[in-house]
């Protein structure tokens, strides 16, 4: 009966949904770091740890509000505990495992083990119980019991919780984990050396009136303020033996401590690429809109340039390590990612349809490109792909995985001679509209609501004014181009003017457009 | 003037593309090639050249005067080669050439070439524009490469022509529907934008350059109200 119970509950509870997103919602808040939520909750908790650590420093000689005090030792703690209740559920799934146990014995035609599922229930709640972080968290709820003056020193524990919600010591104790064995016979060797010397120090000098080590502790101490090179002088050997003993110490420490040093210096240097890569990926999660180059080689130089020069986010993914270290030189974001690989993009954490203005694929090999397009498709339905078309007997290819838009540069070559050898003076002019070190250019302004309301018809614009030549209206509801239009055309919302003109004075025009209010 | 024979060096893509848009605009197409097994694959007759070449094989064979060579040889330094080489044999011949980078397109210039097209330039200014202007980069496509009716043209203004001796400024552009005119190139090579202040108080000379754009129709009507034609010159192009 009991038994049955328990089966139902677990089955509802693994196929309810309104039971696994309340959990999902849980998990996110407290455990993943892609969780834009997660950060909130961590800044809160933070506070709460400098609250009850500012109310320990102060409580020492002065007299601290009672509901302050009540707030640490109670508040604080109550919701410590509810975060660490709330960790050790999410942490595995009660109802999975009942659920897989029972379906495993009844394939195999057997009766359910409720005993075996209850036993690896325990196995995983206490294995995340003895990991240390849960440990540190449930220490941190001990100031609860404050009437006991010891338990009070457990607020230190809070800080430790500082290891949770801070991203940089994080990083610092995974850098530092790297090194464990190491870090491991460097204390073995120190313990030996503080071992042996304390003894030795102590057998030595001991018995000796005149001597300051009276007690093991305080041969102990001696030994491990040598070992440190502190050295404060409170305690010194008398004796010649002792102070080979000394000798003997220092010289151990300097080791200790050039060990350690070299330690932490190899751990981060080797760390380091992994380092600034999570704060590269971190830093990108951050960005609004960007384009996104995949290859960097000469053409991908250029656009990258000229877009960046025109104030737009570029981040490159490049698998080749010289050409990553180029982009980085060119002082680009640049992740040594292989665009063509699903799981470049999973790293990098970002929303393509929000963050993405576009992909660039602008290697200069095709089955790069096609692959890099391909893999992005297979990601995002939307985001607009460019690429460069290096053999035009790829070009079905790249049309095929849903690339946007194509650039041939041999076809350009061809197009550009054409115009160049029939018409080579407008042909400059156009090249002058283009250049981005041009005075005078050619821009599109788009039309709004506002400016509709302001200048309904063409003639309203009153562009000679401002010395700009209205090449045209593009109708982008039509998609179509009108040449010249005439003073009576009717300007709508969404509408583009293009117009040439010198850079300062379309500007101006574009303020005297969004700003002028009609004088009816 | 206009040329009569197109001389294309290299057998490649580049090579490909330029003559394919070329080949209308001339009356005779050469190709010649450094390989000789690109005289057996191509489409067209081609004819082996050395880098060494004194050019008096072509020079017999063809009128330089009224040549233009496109230089389209893959490795960069092959074509700076080549480039120099034609221009020392042929002072006035007009060279297009095209180049990988900005470097080589310096080369070039100083080589002797008539016009580089330094191909990483124009594709990344292309890619960017594509990006950032849409909609110009549209509608100045289909103008330059007549994608659609619109056009660009350069007419010259010859002794008879009705512009003769104004101002620019005085002159009424809105009597002439349909056409926009974008700038004038003066005799001494420098292209005007039309509402810059040098070109307003500018007074119209015989040998100036209006580049207008417009419609066939209208741009023919322009040609015949002014009494000036669509005119084609590259001595216009400065070394």
């Amino acid at each position: 009966m009991i038994k049955s119970l328990i089966l139902d509950a677990a089955y509802f509870l693994n196929t309810s949904k309104k039971y696994q997103s309340f959990k999902n919602f849980f998990y996110n808040i407290l455990e993943n770091d892609k969780c834009k939520y997660k950060r909130y909750i961590d800044i809160f908790m933070i506070i709460l740890i400098f609250i009850s650590v500012g109310v320990l420093i102060r409580e020492v000689k002065h007299h601290v509000n009672d509901y302050l005090m009540f707030f640490s030792n109670y508040v604080i703690s109550i919701i410590f505990f509810i975060e660490y209740m709330l960790r050790l559920w999410v942490n595995s799934s009660v109802s999975e495992i009942i659920v897989k146990r029972a379906e495993h014995d009844t394939f195999l035609l057997r009766e359910v083990n409720l005993y075996k599922a209850f036993k690896k229930i325990l196995k995983v709640k206490l294995t995340y119980m003895a990991s240390p972080k849960a440990i540190i968290d449930l220490l941190a709820i001990l100031p609860f019991f404050h009437e006991l003056r010891l338990l009070r020193i457990f607020i230190l524990f809070r800080v430790f919780k500082l290891f949770r919600y801070a991203k940089s010591l994080q990083i610092l104790s995974s850098v530092l984990a790297t090194k464990k064995f190491e870090f491991f016979t460097l204390g073995i060797f120190a313990f030996v050396v503080i071992f042996i010397s304390s003894v030795l120090i102590y057998v030595m000098e001991g018995n000796r009136a005149d001597s300051p080590v009276d007690t093991l502790f305080e041969a102990l101490y001696w030994a491990i303020v040598t070992i440190s090179t502190v050295g404060y002088g409170d305690i010194v050997p008398v004796t010649s033996e002792g102070r080979f003993v000394s000798i003997i110490v220092i010289i151990a420490g300097i080791a200790v401590l050039a060990f350690t040093t070299s330690l932490f210096v190899s751990a981060f240097t080797e760390k380091l690429e992994e380092i600034k890569e999570i704060k590269t990926i971190e830093n990108i999660s951050k960005l609004k809109k960007f384009y996104l180059i995949c290859g960097y080689e000469n053409v991908a130089r250029e656009v990258a340039r000229k877009l960046s020069k025109s104030g737009h986010n570029i981040i490159v993914l490049d698998e080749d390590v010289q050409r990553v270290q180029n982009a980085k030189l060119d002082g680009y974001t640049t992740l040594n990612y292989n665009p063509g690989n699903k799981e470049s993009y999973e790293k990098l954490n970002i929303d393509m349809q929000k963050q993405l203005k576009g992909v660039l694929c602008l290697r200069e090999n095709d089955v790069d490109n096609v692959y890099a397009a391909l893999t992005i498709r297979s990601l995002n339905k939307d985001v607009m792909i460019l690429s460069l078309l290096n053999n035009d007997a790829n070009r079905n290819k790249l049309e095929f995985v849903g690339i946007n838009k194509i650039v041939y540069p041999q076809e350009l070559v061809g197009l550009i001679t054409k115009e160049l050898v029939g018409k080579p003076v407008a042909f400059e002019v156009i090249h002058e509209l283009r250049s981005e070190d041009s005075d005078v250019i050619i821009d599109e302004i788009g039309i709004t609501k506002r400016i509709v309301e302001n200048f309904p018809t063409v003639g309203d614009l009153n562009n000679k004014h401002y010395s700009i030549v209205l090449l045209g209206v593009y109708k982008h509801e039509k998609d179509r181009f009108y040449f010249n239009p005439l003073d009576s055309t009717l300007l709508e919302a969404g509408d583009y003017l293009l117009v040439i003109g010198y850079q300062v004075y379309i500007k101006e025009f574009e303020k005297y457009l969004h700003t002028r209010v009609h004088d009816d | 003037m206009t040329k009569t024979t197109a001389l294309i060096f290299g057998h490649n893509k580049y090579a490909y593309e330029i003559i394919k848009n070329v080949k209308d605009k001339y009356n005779s197409i050469k190709v010649y090639s450094l390989d000789k097994h690109d005289k057996k694959e191509g489409l067209y007759d081609v004819e082996l050249f050395d880098l060494s070449d004194e050019w008096e094989e072509i020079e017999n064979s063809v009128d330089i005067e009224n040549s233009i060579a496109f230089c389209a040889l893959e490795d960069p330094s092959e074509n700076i080669f080549l480039t120099i080489s034609l221009r020392s044999s042929f002072e006035n011949l007009t060279i297009i050439t095209i180049a990988s980078n900005k470097e080589n397109s310096d080369k070039l210039k100083m080589a002797g070439a008539t016009k580089v097209i330094p191909i990483v330039e124009t594709t990344s200014d292309i890619i960017a524009n594509v990006l950032e202007k849409p909609v110009s980069n549209k509608v100045l496509h289909s103008i330059l490469y007549e994608e659609s009716d619109l056009k660009i043209a350069q007419i010259k203004i010859d002794d008879t022509s009705h512009f003769k001796d104004e101002k620019l400024k005085s002159i009424d552009w809105t009597r002439y529907n349909g056409i926009l005119v974008l700038s004038v190139m003066h005799e001494d090579m420098q292209s005007e934008f039309i509402y810059s202040n040098k070109a307003k108080e500018h007074v119209i000379k015989s040998g100036d350059i209006l580049v207008i754009v417009g419609y066939e129709k209208d741009i023919q009507e322009f040609e015949n109200l002014i009494g000036s034609k669509r005119y084609v010159d590259w001595s216009h192009w400065s070394r």
